[in-house]
């Protein structure tokens, strides 16, 4: 039970805020939620799997077009949403197939490319809005309830975020989820073991994509919107660098990553808007941001932050204790 | 006819920029196995510094040489980073430099602006088989293949080029026979910076160049390179101009915006290939 | 030649060498036997400055060559690129008198060193290190995984390089009793501690040697 505190405390703690945060605060506290969505698959997918996405932003974007797609179409937003992770995790399946057979810089090149090739085609689509975008997404609404104002849309994501969560944390606690865990250790090994090595890279890899999916599903809903370049390149990397910064593999990470990254970009953010500041300001800083985070973290920190302070905390129980 | 040289000159201009941008992924992968994200920077640094330079009132040569140095310097500062810190695994470089490539980006945003930047390169033009040109592409054409015969000698010929490749090749052995791999990668790093700094003093006055150019030539280097498996210059060399020339012929013949395309189904199709020969465990892990 | 005076080696917390006192005289070949992970290769990677002591001091007087653990060659070069690199230090770039020295390796001098047997990359190591024109050679492991004639080739060439170069050998060997019949003195190593030391005879009758590294029963 003591174990379960810190979670029970956070979600609670995150359930009781949206009432408390103003319009802009909601803003973020919708967009930190979608972020740990995709982080918390990403980083199942590097820290479990071993394998670098580049692509990550594009599952993100097959969600938010399908949710968009459909529901423009006039069919219910809810069937859009429930479509929204299972097109994203068939299209990871399709991909992933040929894709997965690559490791390591090869593999961030092809996912990179993925993303490169899925941009440009949708930028030419005219039936998904080409360049200029989806417009005149509906409001999400499930049986007579409107997802209406922003707080709707905050406890949406909450419950998005807490669903995601509990799944990865089934997964991983599951017979399958120790055989990713010998795959963390070593391919060769787990495959020596008789864990079907690609099947579980690949079932990692849609699931990875299936949470980025839904998170772009809720996206497309909230903002109503949606264009190619709402998912650039630099998306994938911010998602990377969110999993790689929180700490590879574990669920806390993902959380702690994207909270630390969203909120510390968000105050940069406000100070580079400050009168004053050049135009160009916000986006010097928070690419400033991630690129600074991301290096430090990898050479000082290699695991992350929360294995770096869960280390440090059983040190100091464990010296406390004799 | 006509269109067809004129399509194969502007695809070997390119091909030969790709080229050199590779060639600097294969030199510092070969010594160190990693593979450098920000090789793509060095170009924009170069061709961004150039520009201010040539403004400045700075002569042509002289320009684009201490551009080039500066790309240099930037390969330097990147691999102190990414390899100075003894141990660390190629893969975490591998973030390492992605990292330092959004880093550029700031950094070149606030010196130069988020706008493009061009020069003019070599003046006139060229006729030949009935084609005019841009006598810059013979510049570009005559540099790289002295940067690739050098390449190539350097690795072939040189004790230091043999301690470069041994760097890699057993690191082990290498500090056994008094060899510092740290200081070997750092080198590596520098000529790397060199070599996309090349590359993009040498795109520029044929191609707008944008902060996030960079992608653009990465993807186009490390396709180029794959084709070499990472290890082979002359490879990259050729990996480079086929691809040069398929998309300046796709953009010539069919529709120019899917000149980056070509490149992305190119690197696919020649990783798939790879992958379907060699096993799994004989790739680079992550 | 070799001085090693109190010597140790830590990796992070662990000590995998305490305070070794070990010498090596001009000319001389010594035996360094000891069970695996007594620290042998440590103090070998010390020697050659791969490994920094954590205490105590090295002194070594004239050129040091290292022929590792593991016949380390450099795989994708060729053999004769392999024995270049081993004059780097001292820009040595000579590798003829290699081949006078080793003539097995002239067949194979433009074949890649990573497509060699075993015994063939074990030459082109010893090749290597005689690149470096060394006083004094430290041998980490010869025989390993080696058939007895190679090992027999190979002592043969390191007891000519001792009489007719005067070559100061530091073998290291699991092998003790090959180790004991060339070298004039040795070393037991134990867990990072020097637990025996003497002439190539006293050791060989000391009991505890005979017992644990001859298997010569009680
Ligand atoms: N790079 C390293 N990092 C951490 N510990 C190491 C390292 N190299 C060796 N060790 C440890 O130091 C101790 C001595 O190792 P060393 O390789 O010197 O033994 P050795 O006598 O050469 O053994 P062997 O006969 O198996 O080659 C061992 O406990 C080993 O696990
Ligand atoms: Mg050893």
């Amino acid at each position: 039970m003591a174990r379960r505190a810190p979670a029970v405390a956070v979600g609670v703690g995150t359930l009781a805020l949206p009432p408390l945060l103003s319009g802009s605060h909601l803003t973020v506290y919708i967009l930190l939620g979608l972020a740990v969505m995709v982080t918390v698959g990403l980083s199942l997918l590097m820290g479990y799997a071993g394998q670098v996405s580049l692509g990550q932003a594009s599952f993100y974007a097959i969600g938010g077009y399908t949710a968009g797609l459909l529901s423009v179409h006039s069919l219910p937003p809810v069937l859009g949403l429930l479509a929204a992770p299972l097109v994203s995790a068939a299209f990871a399946v399709v991909v992933g197939i040929p894709l997965l057979r690559l490791r390591g810089h090869h593999l961030a090149f092809a996912t990179l490319a993925m993303q490169l090739i899925l941009l440009s085609l949708v930028a030419r689509a005219d039936w998904a809005g080409g360049a200029i975008g989806l417009q005149g997404i509906p409001r999400l609404s499930v049986g007579g309830y409107e997802f209406a104002d922003d707080i709707s849309y905050a406890y949406l994501v909450w419950a998005a975020v807490v669903l995601t969560l509990l799944v990865a944390r089934n997964i991983v606690a599951s017979r399958p989820g120790r055989g990713l865990r010998a795959l963390a250790s070593g391919e060769t090994a787990a495959a020596a073991s008789g864990v079907p090595v690609g099947r579980y890279r690949l079932a990692v890899f849609a699931l990875s994509a299936a949470f980025a999916g839904l998170a772009g599903g809720i996206y497309a809903f909230y903002l109503g919107y949606l264009a190619p370049g709402s998912f650039p390149v630099l998306l994938s990397i911010e998602y990377v660098v969110m999993a790689v910064v929180g700490g590879l593999g574990t669920l806390w990470g993902a959380l702690v990553g994207a909270t630390a990254i969203i909120l510390l970009v968000q105050v940069l953010n406000t100070l580079g808007t400050q009168p004053g500041m050049p135009g160009y300001a916000p986006s010097v800083l928070s690419y400033a941001v991630y690129a600074v985070l991301l290096v430090l973290v990898v050479i000082f920190l290699p695991h992350g932050i929360v294995p770096a302070v869960r280390a440090r905390l059983t040190r100091r129980a464990s010296s406390g204790a004799v | 006819m006509r269109e067809f040289l004129q399509y194969l000159i502007t695809g070997v201009g390119s091909g030969c920029v790709f080229a050199l941008v590779g060639s600097g992924l294969v030199v510092v992968h070969r010594v160190t196995r990693v593979v450098n994200f920000a090789q793509g920077s060095f170009a924009v640094i170069a061709a961004m510094t150039a520009s201010t330079l040539l403004a400045s009132g700075l002569p042509h040569g002289l320009a684009e040489a201490s551009a080039v140095a500066v790309g240099a310097g930037a390969g330097l500062l990147v691999g102190l980073v990414a390899i100075g810190r003894p141990g660390t695994p190629p893969g975490a470089s591998l973030i390492i430099t992605l990292g330092l490539a959004v880093f550029a980006y700031a950094v070149e945003v606030l010196i130069w602006g988020d706008q493009p930047r061009s020069f003019a390169g070599v003046p006139g033009a060229v006729e030949f088989g009935g084609v005019r040109f841009q006598a810059h592409y013979l510049l570009i054409i005559g540099a790289t293949a002295v940067v690739f015969a050098g390449t190539a000698a350097l690795f072939a010929r040189t004790d230091i080029g043999r301690a470069l490749s041994a760097c890699a090749s057993n690191p082990y052995a290498a500090r056994v026979v008094g060899i510092d791999i740290v200081r070997m990668g750092l080198l590596s790093f520098g000529i790397g910076g060199a070599l996309g700094g090349l590359a993009g003093v040498l795109v520029t006055p044929i191609q707008l160049v944008t902060f996030d150019y960079d992608v653009t030539l990465i993807v186009g280097g490390f396709a180029a390179a794959v084709f070499g498996g990472l290890m082979r210059p002359l490879h990259t060399l050729v990996g480079g101009l086929l691809l040069g020339v398929a998309q300046s012929f796709v953009a010539g013949y069919g529709n120019a915006a899917y000149q980056m395309e070509v490149a992305l189904v190119l690197l696919l199709a020649v990783m798939m290939r790879q992958a379907a020969r060699a096993p799994a465990a004989e790739q680079e892990p992550a | 030649m070799i001085d090693v005076v109190d010597l140790t080696v830590r990796y992070g917390v662990a000590v995998a060498l305490h305070a070794v006192n070990l010498t090596v005289a001009e000319g001389e070949m010594v035996a360094l036997i000891g069970p695996n992970g007594a620290g042998k290769s440590t103090l070998v990677n010390t020697l050659s400055g791969i490994q920094r002591p954590a205490g105590g001091t090295v002194s070594i007087s004239g050129r040091l060559a290292h022929v590792p653990e593991g016949r380390q060659v450099f795989p994708d070069l060729t053999v004769d690129d392999n024995l270049r690199l081993g004059g780097w230090r001292i820009r040595n770039r000579d590798t003829g008198p290699i081949y006078e020295i080793l003539p097995g390796l002239t067949p194979l001098r433009r074949r890649r060193a990573g497509r060699l047997s075993g015994g063939e990359q074990q030459m082109v190591a010893v090749g290597r290190a005689l690149m470096a024109r060394p006083e004094v050679l430290a041998v980490d492991e010869l025989s390993l995984g080696l058939a007895p004639l190679v090992v027999a080739d190979l002592v043969r060439h390191l007891r000519e390089l001792n009489a007719d170069h005067g070559l100061a050998v530091l073998l290291i060997e699991q092998n003790a009793r090959l180790a004991l019949d060339l070298c004039s003195r040795g070393y037991v190593l134990e867990a990072g501690r020097v637990v025996a030391a003497g002439t190539a005879a006293e050791l060989a009758a000391s009991p505890r040697v005979a017992d644990a590294y001859l298997g010569v029963a009680g």
